[in-house]
């Protein structure tokens, strides 16, 4: 059985992988790009590959130089990490057919999950409710569209098949508006992705994005961890999770049927390893299958936290071919956690990536605070990968002294050398409808400002004013220090003419 | 030293007395002053209650970011203000801007074309940086006066893009 792990990933999600491995006691082998060679994964790695130059698809999408690296140095097995590689069922076959152990499910596990249709057919087969809408039939006729409507029920949406960031998405309150709002949407998707097709979804009013993981074991064992909250959202990218959560905790018989109904599906793929299922909850808290994400989740360290389990290590350990040592009923959350993802972005400009050298670094610690990061002071965040920096979560007994104490953390936290969203985690902490659980997958786009006279509880603008005035008032200073004359007293012409009668 | 600070709409008198004494709007206080390392941060003791802030300077401003909030503040002197109100403010209209990238990337489109009247927060630039579009708006209304990159383009932080007149 492998005792060697090759990591084809970068940043934190490398660092925490070569943790578990430390922890078991295995060798980690990393691989980077030409701009990583100074990335902290190749620091702590037992040994380190060039892939290629910085671009992805010249580096850590080269799944062939991947596996040929692992097989030169004698790694036994793959960890993929999340995004890059993690979901292409060819390279999951490509590592088995090598003789690797790929750490993560079967190629068919992910193709099933990765085809929209074939999710859905699988999973509604297996009795699990998919969001009701015609996605993954193929490219219908506005005639298709207008039938199949009434079945899916007002209101719904028309959305673009190559679509994304809400290009070509239309309401539909009633059959009336359709056929206009149809060809809207598909000029729209048209002009957007040079793809007119589109396809119908139910509106799924107030919805959250829950999500349950699971893990599987290679007999066929598989249990659930409990859910994560993922509907902090923007674009479409996760900025804070928290597990249990709020619109779950109190109802234990929900958690119980969502996360069976999470076991089933990943059983109706023959699932092994560690996999998330999403859904989205409407407010009565009907629960709908959305995805399966067939990998490790950034996310994965809140459910860490409040369940005690170390989710990669199980991952290693599955993949060796042991037994869960879990049952569901060992499985219990305990406290709550929150993670806040620090983005090098600027919440002040339209959440702008911020690019350069983190010339200082000062991490929060102290009670129930964990910082998985993959930068130091002097790494350059280049603008080749995604723009997460590190993930900062806390742990607290109740959701109350999570939040407490995730406030206390961000005030900590110090990134200097790019700019840095932990002011829009701060401003989130404060919100009133956050602390009371209130908020949907549409909050921070709709409901969330970080405008400066939206909230002046808590302000100090007098404090700004002398801080402000004092830094303008040494920059002068410096200026002015510049213009003066020399230390010398004397004036250069007489220090000149001395030194010249020194000279004769 | 006496500066008239301005954060918002409100105007604060700060007079530096001395090292440790500074008067705020007519009362007098005891500060410690620190720069913090190298760094954008810098800590304030005032009458003993200890605040930390990242101070970013900006074009016309000082960005001051404090306990996760944001004061942009303008400092002027006396004697600057005296000047100011004498010439009248005619900063920013009349000069062209120079859109400049605010980090490198690729130019995923540009919406507009030269000569084209464009207002206030009118994408200007598609820019893709860190697997992410983004959306570089007008700061003003104006006209495209020269387009200077076209799509598929790498360019560099701070390359001007485009200029509005």
């Amino acid at each position: 059985m492998f005792k060697k792990i090759l990591i084809a990933n970068r940043g934190e999600i490398a660092v925490r992988i070569i943790r578990a491995c430390r922890e078991l006691g295995m060798q980690s082998v990393a691989v980077y790009s030409e701009a990583d060679r100074q990335a902290l994964h190749v620091r702590y790695a037992d040994e380190a590959f060039l892939l290629g130059p910085a671009p992805a698809r010249d580096s850590y999408l080269r799944g062939d130089k991947i596996i040929d690296i692992a097989k030169r140095c004698g790694a036994g097995a793959i960890h993929p990490g999340y995004g890059f590689l993690a979901e292409r069922a060819d390279f999951a076959q490509a590592c088995i057919d090598a003789g690797l152990a790929f750490i993560g499910p079967k190629p068919s596990s992910i193709a099933a999950m990765g085809d929209k249709a074939i999710a859905r057919a699988t999973v509604s087969s297996a009795g699990v409710a998919v969001v009701p809408g015609t996605e993954g039939e193929g490219n219908l006729s506005d005639e298709d569209l207008l039938s199949k409507a009434p079945d899916i029920g007002f209101p719904l949406l028309i959305k673009a098949t190559a679509g994304g960031g809400g290009k070509g998405m239309r309401e539909v309150k009633e059959i009336s508006e359709m056929p206009a709002l149809i060809s809207s949407a598909r000029r729209e998707a048209e002009s957007s992705f040079g793809d007119g097709n589109v396809y119908l979804e139910k509106l799924i009013e107030g919805a959250r994005h829950i999500e349950f993981q699971v893990l599987a074991d290679q007999f066929g064992k598989t249990i659930h961890l409990g859910e994560r909250e993922c509907s902090l959202q923007r674009r479409h990218q996760k900025l804070l999770e928290e597990s249990p959560s709020p619109f779950i905790t109190g109802n234990d018989e929900l958690r119980q049927h969502m996360g069976d109904v999470a076991v089933r599906a990943s059983k109706a793929v023959g699932y092994v390893n560690a996999g998330t299922i999403e859904f989205l909850v409407d407010k009565e808290k009907n629960y709908y299958f959305l995805e399966m994400n067939t990998r490790l989740q950034v996310e994965h360290p809140v459910t860490e936290m409040v369940t005690g389990l170390d989710i990669v290590k199980e991952q290693i350990r599955i993949a060796r071919g042991r037994h869960l040592r879990y049952e569901q009923e060992d499985i219990t959350l305990k406290g709550s956690a929150i993670e806040c993802r620090i983005n090098a972005e600027d919440p002040y400009n339209n959440f702008m990536p911020s690019t350069g050298r983190i010339t200082h670094n000062l991490l929060p610690t102290g009670p129930g605070v964990r910082v998985d990061s993959g930068v130091y002071p002097g790494f350059e965040i280049s603008p080749y990968y995604d723009s997460l920096i590190s993930k900062l979560i806390v742990w607290g007994e109740t959701r109350a002294e999570a939040i407490l104490r995730m406030r206390r953390s961000l005030e900590e936290y110090k990134v200097v050398g790019v700019r840095t969203n932990i002011p829009f985690h701060q401003n989130l902490m404060d919100s009133t409808r956050f602390i009371g659980g209130q908020y949907d997958t549409r909050f921070v786009e709709e409901r969330f400002s970080m405008e400066f006279y939206e909230n002046l509880k808590g302000t100090v603008p007098e404090i700004a004013a002398i801080i402000a005035t004092l830094v303008a008032h040494r920059q002068n200073q410096l200026t002015a220090n510049i213009m003066q004359r020399s230390p010398r007293d004397t004036s250069n012409w007489k220090w000149l003419s001395r030194w010249e009668r020194m000279q004769r | 030293m006496k500066y008239v600070t301005t954060i918002g709409d409100e105007e604060y008198i700060v007079e530096i007395l001395d090292e440790q004494r500074i008067e705020l709007n007519g009362t007098e206080y005891v500060v410690d002053f620190d720069e913090l390392g190298d760094q954008p941060v810098f800590s304030l003791l005032v009458d003993g209650r200890s605040y930390e802030a990242y101070v970013y300077p900006s074009e016309e401003s000082l960005q001051v970011l404090m306990h996760g909030r944001f004061y942009p503040a303008t400092v002027e002197d006396e004697r600057e203000r005296r000047l100011k109100a004498a010439t009248g403010s005619v900063i920013t209209e009349g000069v062209e801007y120079h859109l400049k990238a605010p980090m490198p990337g690729l130019v995923v489109e540009i919406p507009v074309e030269q000569g084209q009247q464009v207002e206030k927060d009118d994408v200007l630039v598609i820019l893709e940086s860190m697997k992410m579009q983004n959306e570089l708006r007008s700061p003003r209304p104006g006209i495209v006066s020269r387009v200077r990159v076209e799509a598929n383009d790498s360019v560099e932080q701070h390359q001007t893009l485009l200029s509005i007149d």
